[in-house]
């Protein structure tokens, strides 16, 4: 029911949100800004399309989409910059802002390239989350190790696909 | 001989003086070198940050949020615990002394010691929380997070609120200037608000936060501002410390030479009587 609502809002906005833009962007090309605390890993660089996992759904965004705003869910963010070229990276969580003038700005708060991630170290932090979690402890330390146990199990499916 | 023995101790003082004062310059010199390694870190922090904060009040400009003219107005004063820095503390203290006498009955959020006792003196009553353990590294978004969500915890509410901190203009200059973060009201009402969809649950968290990245880039831009400031004021202080070394070290040769002259006249006219 909500994918139809969707998917037909996206198909009358576009319309309105062309007369939003100042300075229109390359045809059919998304300005990604996707920004750590610490680092920026794209700063208005053009790119195809990027996948989110978001809230409320797995969603794929493409230039002109609709101006949403999502929360993102512990998960990977895939950004394809030009047919050949896809970076993934797992995101711990964030929001993902598409303004009218089809430029995407995604603000995480640690992201990491999937390659850079070791398997071995994501199981043994799993097991100690686990362990806290299900331990006893204060309802506050059990409830943050919940939160591990499920960013890292999202991790685990991330590097598995 | 009462006036040489006067110039004696005068000159025991001066040398004590000259010995504390080349202390003091090497401290400064030592200080100087800390705050300009501290630099390099924090300038590179700060261009993070500031893309960071950008992106996530991006949002906000887009949407054209503007602030409800009779809504309450939240200052968040943001500097550090440490001295040494030159005016940094009192330039945010002073921007957010003007901006509360436009909107006297705001609330007010210190995060550092300095400002806090500045602030103390003529906005006692405004101030709802302090925070300190803050500037002695690069500010982390941890940080940031954990004061957002103190000011939450103890029900401080806001249509909006005016983040006070130093802008980073060059090396060698700053200037105090806000950030603004608006309440989910606020942001409702923004005349553009209607052209994004966004579920409700998630607009709660999308205030929180913004707060937080504000936060966050005000901490971090006050930070390298800060350590600037500090090595400015730590090279002055070491020239200023080579200065009176080197006036000290005239008086002490010229009292020196005045003893030696004094003796050299007692024994001569001690010899012509003979």
């Amino acid at each position: 029911m909500n994918v139809f609502a969707r998917s037909a809002r996206a198909a009358i906005r576009p319309a309105l949100a062309r007369s939003y833009a100042t300075e229109a962007p390359v045809a059919d090309k998304l300005r990604l800004t996707f920004v750590l605390p610490h680092k920026a890993l794209y700063k208005s660089t053009d790119v195809q399309q990027v996948n989110l996992a978001a809230t409320s759904g797995d969603m794929g965004i493409l230039a002109n989409h609709v101006p949403t705003i999502e929360q993102l869910n512990p998960g990977i963010v895939e950004v394809i910059e030009s047919g050949d070229v896809t970076k993934k990276f797992f995101v711990s969580g964030g929001f993902a802002i598409i303004n009218p003038d089809s430029t995407l700005n995604i603000n995480a708060v640690e992201a990491a390239a999937l390659d850079e991630i070791s398997p071995e170290n994501v199981q043994t932090a799993l097991a100690e989350a686990q362990k806290i979690a299900e331990g006893a402890g204060s309802d506050a330390e059990k409830a943050a190790a919940k939160v591990e146990v499920e960013v890292y199990e999202a991790i685990q499916s991330a590097l598995s696909k | 001989n009462g006036v040489q023995a006067r110039n004696m101790a005068t000159l025991k003082e001066i040398q004590l003086r000259l010995k504390s004062v080349s202390n003091i310059e090497k401290i400064t010199k030592s200080m100087k070198m800390i705050a300009s390694t501290k630099v390099n870190k924090a300038q590179r922090g700060m261009e993070a940050a500031r893309a960071f904060g950008a992106a996530s009040n991006s949002l906000y400009q887009n949407a054209e949020t503007k602030a409800a003219e009779d809504g309450k107005t939240l200052f968040v004063a943001t500097s550090s615990d440490r001295g040494l820095c030159g005016g940094i503390h009192s330039s945010v203290s002073k921007a957010t002394r003007r901006l509360l006498e436009a909107k006297p009955e705001s609330e007010v959020v210190v995060l550092g010691d300095k400002p806090k006792a500045q602030l103390l003196r003529f906005a006692r009553d405004n101030i709802v929380i302090t925070f300190n353990q803050i500037g002695k590294d690069l500010p982390t978004f941890d940080e940031a997070c954990s004061i957002a969500d103190k000011v939450q915890a103890e029900g401080v509410e806001f249509d909006t609120a005016e983040i006070v901190y130093n802008e980073f203009k060059s090396v060698i200059a700053y200037e105090a200037n806000t950030i603004s973060v608006f309440s989910q009201e606020a942001f409702k009402a923004s005349p553009n608000f209607a052209a994004y969809e966004i579920e409700d649950d998630v607009l709660a968290n999308l205030q929180e936060f913004t707060f937080a990245n504000s936060i966050y880039w005000a901490l971090v831009e006050g930070h390298a501002s800060e350590m600037c400031a500090k090595r400015a004021a730590m090279e002055n202080a070491t020239s200023n410390a080579g200065d009176m070394i080197t006036k000290l070290t005239m008086t002490y040769n010229r009292g020196r030479q005045a003893v030696i002259t004094n003796e050299l006249i007692d024994i001569i006219t001690g010899a012509s009587a003979l």
